[in-house]
């Protein structure tokens, strides 16, 4: 999502700004890179190892970029921080949940007399209904979040949407956990979607496991962000949106009824979060009302890296942050208790040495 | 009365349908009966349900509203009595049947003998029969449909009430004003010594109410007063220089920490004196706030937030682990962490404590207003208004945004000092998001920028729950839905700012180097 900007006379101030950042990137690459050979030399793992973190990563990835596209899809348009994004993915995660229970919990016999549960019976249409469910769950608590906290802030000072939007998700998250309990609820999977099984790759004599849950949802992940690309490119939806995003008021003059393009926007990406919520059910195996917390603030440090308003950055830094985040405490050598260090350290240092991200635009001063 | 009316009523209806729907769920309407049985004097009794009336109380309070807000649609003026209660009635049976639907589903759910718990985990077998009334399923239902029904249409005869009796409510209150400005009020007002003598009766009452009071009200004004102290820091890093920090948690962290690294036995044995320790947590406070804003005060508005949550969740990981924890203990915390002494004897009882934070809270309060009055203060005001036009008028931004950002921090450090002496004890849980959330939504609550909001917001957003014990696991639910509120109806607080006027009586400033307007 281009947006024109007026450009800015550099001024002096500017410039050795940008040298300290050079610089300071420079040094911080610099030591990343040392401390990462230091511990590579020194570490016992295998190829198979950095095989299995990297795939695993690339997993979560895929989750962590259909949320960020979320992100980035609402900055692009309102440019504000949809603060309760995570918890739009955790009730879409709750959908997901939920039927699966009620297929698990209806028994099916077979022909030879065995009797399984409908979840494995026909565990097509058990998974279809659970993304269905849970991506339009997630997607009318998008467009009922925009309606009732958003819309009647449009055109208020930056801080009010931010505040509005913090309280949503506070309130969100905590209706989940008074509705559904603070415990922790295992998710039933369909088997021919295990956590536990997969397909076995022998990598450098060891056996690596990819798990049909993973693989699944690395698949999907990829189709929807293949199907949401196409959707903002080539459709008459993804033209309004992209007109709506560039200049509201040109593109109301071109007939376009922003209202119901902001709304729609909200709506497809819920539905995104609402998928993930569902993958991340399947692929980890648990969900409760905290679920989206810290994917929502990660999958935000990965639209931030990409460059926020970019739909492909949101995509490239989903995965990218999955990966890093994965290998990183054994590539750094720290306890894997530090892991969401890892992505809060990313998310400032980005923030401070390149706001603009990897993929994006310079920006104006206005909206970083 | 048209097609359009019946439709507006019947959307009125169906968000009252999903309030009441929402409210049972998470099981606030046992709580709410119990508590208006509570305000009528009976206790309810550990195990047992409250009376019928009291829910049919609360429930017909919600139709009330549901009618009012569905009368007050129609728009009319003169509003016509017919159609303002054929409007509530149209909302309030809308409303009654999904409350029948919900009945109808959850009361055959249970009579089958599922267990709705297992999903729902508010929902108990007592409550739902309680939310029945104690009948069946369809007969509870049908008593839900008529009150619902029943009460909206008495909401819209309190409409029709309310416009009829306008014009007097009018006159009443010019009478009203016209003798608070001609009688004695208005001397009293007038007169200077009645700000000094309230001002003198505060605190006497501050001197005496903690020595009266008992230890209970001492613990729960004490958790007020810390909040107010916490308030009034965030409250000059957002309200007044209009930075919105998300992790103000961590200078609170940094201040409870260092105070009880250096004064508690256990990890280093250092045992510093008390006054010593809370000079160093204000101090380490401070310099945190300066090192974690120096790289980030470039950032604005919502990038900010969140870059300043993220390093409140680094500082308690690293806090809570492996890592730290020769210095910090880990997830144990630390212990016997020391109270307060002067010239040898030890003061930790809770009067003690209550007037040391009095104490701390007078001298924030007094330190706030000077530094808002100041040079200082008029560099934040510019620079929240628009940073940009404050930056090309000669205020040097990244300076003052630094020093709010330490001056706050400071605070923090002094709140979470006292916070870890009065409870002996702190921990990484002490100091997870949800109190950074906590300070600022009373500080928005109150009135961003606004002292006496601050203490209000203090009062309403920590001191109510601690009293009304019952709300507690709803707080949370009802501070989000509160932010959101108060962003659209009164976002400039309950009790809103009143900025200092200097064009008045000063003569035009002359342009030198600082935030003049």
């Amino acid at each position: 999502m281009a947006e024109e900007h007026h450009k800015r006379p550099v001024k002096m101030p500017q410039l050795n700004i940008k040298i300290i950042r050079l610089i300071a990137a420079f040094v911080v690459l610099v030591l990343l890179i040392l401390r990462i050979h230091n511990v590579a030399l020194e570490s016992q793992l295998g190829a198979s190892t950095w095989l299995r973190l990297s795939v695993s990563g690339l997993i979560i990835g895929g989750m962590y970029a259909l949320i960020a596209i979320g992100y980035t899809l609402v900055y692009g348009i309102l440019f504000m921080i949809n603060f309760a994004h995570g918890e739009v993915m955790m009730i879409g995660s709750f959908g997901g949940y939920f039927v699966f229970e009620a297929f698990n919990a209806i028994p099916v016999t077979l022909h030879d007399g065995t009797q399984i549960s409908f979840l494995n019976a026909q565990p097509v249409i058990a998974i279809l209904l659970a993304f269905l469910i849970g991506m339009g769950i997630a997607a009318l608590t998008g467009y009922f979040l925009e309606k009732i906290a958003y819309r009647p802030l449009r055109g208020a000072p930056r801080l009010v949407p931010l505040i509005s939007a913090i309280g949503a998700s506070i309130f969100l998250q905590n209706a989940g956990q008074l509705l559904f309990g603070p415990q922790r609820r295992q998710y039933i999977n369909p088997v021919i979607i295990d956590r536990g099984l997969g397909w076995q790759i022998p990598i450098a004599g060891t056996k690596v496991l990819l798990t049909y849950s993973g693989i699944f949802s690395l698949v999907l992940s990829a189709t929807l962000m293949v199907a949401l690309y196409l959707l903002v490119q080539r459709t008459k939806l993804g033209r309004a949106m992209r007109a709506v995003a560039q200049d509201k008021r040109t593109a109301a003059l071109m007939g376009i009824n922003v209202d119901k393009i902001i709304s729609q926007t909200f709506v497809i990406s819920g539905a995104l979060a609402g998928s993930a919520g569902v993958m991340w059910g399947i692929h980890n195996g648990l969900t409760n009302y905290f679920v989206g917390f810290l994917p929502g603030i990660k999958a935000f440090t990965a639209a931030v890296l990409g460059g926020i308003g970019n739909i492909p950055g949101a995509m490239i830094g989903g995965l990218f942050l999955g990966i890093v985040e994965s290998i990183g405490p054994a590539a750094l050598g720290i306890d894997f208790q530090l892991q969401d260090v890892i992505a809060f350290s990313i998310l400032i240092l980005v923030l401070i040495l390149r706001p603009s991200g990897i993929l994006g635009e310079a920006l104006t001063e206005e909206k970083v | 009365m048209n097609n359009l009316h019946i439709q507006k009523s019947a959307k009125n209806g169906l968000v009252f349908a999903v309030i009441i729907i929402f409210l049972a769920l998470i099981g606030f309407t046992v709580t709410a009966a119990s508590m208006i049985q509570k305000v009528f004097g009976v206790e309810v009794s550990v195990g047992t349900m409250p009376k019928y009336s009291a829910l049919i109380a609360f429930l017909a309070f919600i139709g009330l509203w549901n009618g009012w807000r569905a009368a007050k649609q129609t728009e009319e003026h003169p509003l016509q009595a017919g159609h303002a209660i054929l409007a509530g009635l149209a909302s309030g049976f809308v409303t009654g049947l999904f409350a029948l639907g919900y009945s109808l589903i959850v009361g055959t759910l249970q009579s089958n003998g599922v267990n709705v718990r297992v999903y729902l985990s508010s929902l108990s077998p007592e409550s739902i029969i309680y939310f029945l009334f104690g009948q069946s399923p369809l007969s509870g239902g049908f008593i839900q449909l008529s009150l619902s029904t029943v009460s909206a249409a008495f909401g819209a005869l309190l409409v029709i009430f309310w416009d009829r009796s306008q014009h007097q409510f009018l006159i009443w209150k010019q009478k009203l004003s016209a003798w608070g400005n001609a009688s004695w009020p208005a001397k009293l007002r007038r007169n200077v010594f009645v700000g000094y003598i309230a001002m003198g009766v505060v605190l006497l009452l501050l001197v005496i109410l903690p020595r009266t009071w008992g230890s209970y009200w001492n613990y729960v004004m004490g958790t007020v007063g810390i909040y107010v102290l916490l308030g009034i820091g965030l409250n000059i890093i957002v309200g007044y220089s209009g930075q919105l920090v998300l992790g103000y948690v961590a200078f609170f962290a940094i201040g409870a920490y260092s105070f009880a690294l250096v004064t508690a036995p256990e990890p280093h044995n250092l045992n510093w004196n008390f006054w010593i320790a809370i000079l160093v947590a204000v101090v380490a406070s401070a310099i945190s706030g300066v090192l974690i804003g120096l790289p980030i005060l470039r950032l604005r508005g919502d990038y900010l937030a969140i870059v300043t949550l993220g390093f409140g969740e680094i500082i308690r990981i690293l806090i809570k682990s492996d890592l730290l924890k020769e210095i910090t203990l880990g997830p144990r915390g630390i212990r016997n962490i020391a109270g307060p002494t002067l010239f040898g004897k030890s003061f930790s009882s809770d009067s003690d404590f209550m007037y040391l934070i009095i104490l701390a809270v007078l001298l924030s309060i007094f330190l706030a207003r000077r530094w808002q009055e100041s040079r200082i203060g008029r560099a934040w005001l510019a620079i929240s208004q628009d940073e940009t036009v404050a930056q090309a008028t000669g205020v040097d931004t990244y300076k003052y945004k630094l020093l709010a950002l330490a001056i706050g921090a400071a605070f923090a450090g002094l709140g979470g000092a006292i916070f870890a002496s009065r409870n002996q004890f702190t921990g990484p849980e002490d100091h997870v998001l949800m109190v950074s959330i906590n300070v600022l939504c009373l500080v928005i609550v109150g009135g961003m920028g606004s002292i006496p909001g601050v203490i209000l917001g203090a009062f309403a957003l920590k001191g109510l729950p601690e009293i009304l014990r019952e709300l507690e696991s709803y707080r949370l639910l009802v501070f989000g839905a509160l932010l959101v509120l108060m962003m659209i109806v009164r976002p400039e607080g309950l009790w809103p700012a009143t900025r200092p006027k200097y064009e008045e009586n000063s003569p035009p400033p002359v342009t030198v180097e600082g935030g003049s307007r």
